[in-house]
């Protein structure tokens, strides 16, 4: 069949081929985004669509809640923490990864697996190895001798009670998170590494420069246009996520010491049935958001141009 | 001859399987399940944590709608996605025509239908509905029943008799203080913790206010009024704290709401609290433990009151956008009260009545018939003396403690009644972290107390702003 002419047309073909994503980016993304933005302020109730705007009421009664404050602090602490754990692992799996050795795609496989499997799965599966009780991590911890009786390095209790202490909830779920997100993170950087013209790296090497050497003054420089970029969607996406808190915390244990921004505000909003105060927790830390995506796009940009 | 697919029509033929499949199910399920020219009345609720409930649920729903001339469609989801879904529905302005919840969904009030008929009707029918079920419906303040209350679930201690007699205890503990005081006994001597989560789930919600209510408080009074902050908060706080730091571990931070459950079950908790399923899941699994499963009533706080939340409470509501169908959701939901019978059977004692006084159906019933039994209050005495579903070997009279339950078991939000600001406190855990903040070393009780107060009192002062709550402060 002959393909009609005006579809020949860039001017015509163009803006058809971009429908698509466009009608997906206001139906799924701006509209939802625009309701929570309405929503914040107003008086809106899960039970009651009907609503009269408050102006900032709602952001000035989350900034007194110590909950949201709380919330934002574990916020914080989960990314940047996440993030930063991720970039230093990815490297190390990229330098692995980039040498030859027998197995090797049983290896690129095995750290692929995370990011194929639905993330309630894995947290679920996390769930029982953390499990209060029945963790295997503990168990082999007793069978090692490190657990479970007087002078043991890790304490005479039976269990470490992962779930169920402060400091090591919020560890737990930081784990969990970079290996949801160790996989992407390293094939990004495997694809940016792959891209370095290798006679750069080898004339380095042959002027005498050292590993660090190489790594802080061409590969890192080189990948910064990368790394910008997976550093922005992961911040973004960590920033944003609730899941791995959901699953495996609820935000607990209380009080609230895992709660993140995005947990809380399902947790108002939906649970406690205040819509308004909910999408005010939700869209608090766009203008912060969009802000810190500005600047690392333009970094990245900069750094594709010198 | 073998057909070739090109490219193009395999993408697109995929395209359309995976719609197919996607869309399919829930759609093929709602079109089959209707006849032309027939009404059609649908209902969502909960999977019922007793599956042999639904079983006979879903048959019983779908012949009522062929004795009626109606298609009756019966959507099951799981618990946490129970809210969610009305609130897209009633965002959406469509939905099912009865949806039924497990706490009170007074929050919803503004989008349902005032159900004072059919609350008067079902009382003209079956006489008294139970207080603990009429304060989870009634809203005094609107004077509005946002919703209809069927059943509720009784929520009791559930101890190791084993470990409780070598502690010098058989019966099981009476009070709070027993709990303490066997409780850290059994730790210390036979290894064995006690149950009470101080997490972030349901169970605890459940279990703290309990233990404010038996030690003479309260989040609100019976006007809705904040009156948090008391010296009897701060004793129950404390005595939380000192039952943690003698009998429990700090796993009961971390715990879901299957947590106390499975540590029963497992052979590893002295008393919990929880409804008899966790008990029926022991009989199912673990005979051993569960033969050694017993009850007790409310514990006494120190004044000797003794109050308990209920477990479940069966909250059914009309939308307004239901509204054309108002009159055959009624019709099922009193057809619904004067079946109870099968509902308390079939789901092994789990449901309990709110209207004690129905009478039983003729015929044959699907259970054995109990002799002089009229009322739903006869079967419920007769099978809590003597429990139907007791093991072979295993003592029948174990649910004996809890015949009378209804007359402590009270509702979220007592001495008031269930309100959108109780329901909030509740679903974002500001009780389990007064007591956390304690018992963690974060606060003293006096300051966690007074935090929690505050927190309350926000979140009561914009409820009454809505106009859904009385009370002044």
């Amino acid at each position: 069949m002959k393909t009609p002419r005006i579809l020949e047309r860039e001017s015509v073909l163009a803006p058809l081929m971009l429908t698509p994503v466009a009608l997906y980016m206001v139906l799924l993304v701006g509209f939802p985004f625009l309701m929570a933005f309405v929503y914040s302020f107003s008086n809106v109730t899960v039970g009651n669509p009907e609503f009269q705007m408050v102006g900032f009421r709602n952001f000035a009664a989350v900034l007194h809640d110590p909950t949201f404050l709380k919330s934002l602090l574990n916020t914080c602490i989960f990314t940047f923490t996440s993030i930063a754990t991720v970039l230093v692992l990815s490297n190390m799996l990229t330098e692995l990864l980039m040498r030859e050795f027998r197995f090797k795609w049983l290896i690129r496989f095995l750290i692929m697996l995370p990011w194929t499997a639905p993330i309630a799965l894995g947290a679920i599966g996390y769930l029982w190895f953390l499990d209060s009780v029945f963790s295997p991590i503990d168990w082999l911890l007793r069978t090692w001798g490190l657990l479970g009786k007087p002078g043991d390095l890790l304490g005479p209790m039976s269990n470490l009670y992962w779930l169920g202490r402060p400091d090591l909830a919020m560890a737990s779920v930081i784990v969990v998170h970079v290996w949801r997100l160790l996989p992407l993170a390293t094939m990004i950087r495997i694809a940016g590494m792959n891209s370095i013209p290798r006679e750069v790296i080898e004339a380095a090497q042959v002027d005498g420069a050292g590993y660090f050497r190489r790594l802080f003054h061409i590969v890192l420089p080189l990948l910064l246009p990368v790394i910008s970029v997976t550093v922005l969607f992961s911040t973004l996406f960590t920033f944003t996520d609730m899941t791995v808190v959901w699953v495996l915390t609820k935000g607990g244990p209380p009080d609230n010491s895992t709660q993140v921004l995005a947990s809380l505000a399902f947790l108002k909003g939906i649970q406690g049935g205040d819509l308004a105060q909910g999408a005010a927790v939700a869209i608090f830390f766009f203008p912060v958001l969009a802000g810190v995506a500005a600047v690392v796009l333009r970094i990245a940009k900069k750094a594709v141009v010198t | 001859m073998k057909r070739k697919f090109s490219r193009r029509e395999f993408i697109k033929d995929m395209g359309v399987g995976a719609v197919a499949i996607a869309a399919g199910p829930a759609f093929l399920n709602d079109v089959l399940a209707q006849t032309p020219g027939r009404r059609t009345l649908r209902i969502l609720q909960w999977s019922h944590f007793v599956p042999t409930h639904d079983k006979w649920f879903d048959q019983w729903a779908k012949e009522w709608g062929e004795k009626n001339n109606i298609d009756v469609i019966v959507d099951h989801i799981g618990l946490a996605d129970l809210r969610s879904t009305f609130a897209s529905e009633v965002a959406a302005g469509k939905g099912h025509d009865i949806v039924e919840f497990i706490d009170p969904p007074s929050d919803f009030e503004p989008s349902v239908m005032d159900l004072a008929d059919l609350n008067k009707e079902a009382e003209k029918r079956f006489g008294k509905q139970l207080p603990v079920a009429t304060r989870s419906s009634y809203n005094p303040h609107t004077k509005k029943y946002y919703g209809f209350c069927h059943g509720w679930t009784i929520d009791p201690g559930d101890y190791r008799q084993s470990l409780w007699e070598k502690a010098g205890k058989p019966d099981g503990p009476v009070t709070w203080e027993d709990l303490i005081v066997y409780g850290s006994k059994i730790k210390n001597e036979q290894g064995i913790q006690m149950g009470i989560g101080i997490s972030q789930e349901l169970d605890t919600n459940m279990a703290e206010r309990t233990l404010l209510w038996s030690f003479d408080s309260s989040i609100q009074d019976d006007s809705s009024n904040v009156i948090l902050d008391n010296k009897n908060t701060v004793d129950a706080v404390k005595f939380m704290v000192e039952l943690y730091q003698k009998t429990m571990t700090p796993e009961v931070f971390g715990w879901t709401a299957a947590s106390n459950n499975q540590l029963l079950i497992a052979g590893k908790a002295s008393y919990i609290l929880n409804s008899v399923s966790a008990y029926r899941s022991a009989q199912k699994d673990v005979p051993e433990v569960a033969k050694d499963i017993f009850f007790t009533p409310a514990l006494k706080g120190p004044r000797g009151t003794a109050h308990a939340c209920e477990h479940v409470i069966y909250v059914t509501v009309i939308p307004k956008f239901a509204e054309k169908n108002a009159d055959l959701a009624k019709k099922f939901l009193l057809d619904r009260v004067a079946n109870y019978d099968r509902a308390i059977w079939e789901s092994k004692l789990y449901n309990s009545p709110s209207f004690f006084n129905t009478a039983i159906p003729a015929g044959e019933r699907g259970y054995p018939a109990v002799a002089h039994a009229k009322h739903l209050r006869d079967l419920h005495n007769a099978w809590f003396a003597k429990d139907p579903f007791a093991l072979p070997g295993e003592r029948t009279d174990k649910l004996l403690p809890l015949k009378d339950a209804e007359k402590w078991s009270v509702n979220v939000g007592f001495p008031g009644t269930s309100n959108p600001a109780e329901g909030e406190i509740f679903g974002t855990f500001v009780l389990p972290g007064m007591f956390a903040r304690v018992a963690q070393g974060k606060q003293s009780a006096e300051e966690s107390v007074k935090q929690a107060h505050e927190q309350c009192k926000v979140i009561f002062d914009k409820w009454r702003a809505q106009g859904l709550i009385g009370g002044k402060k």
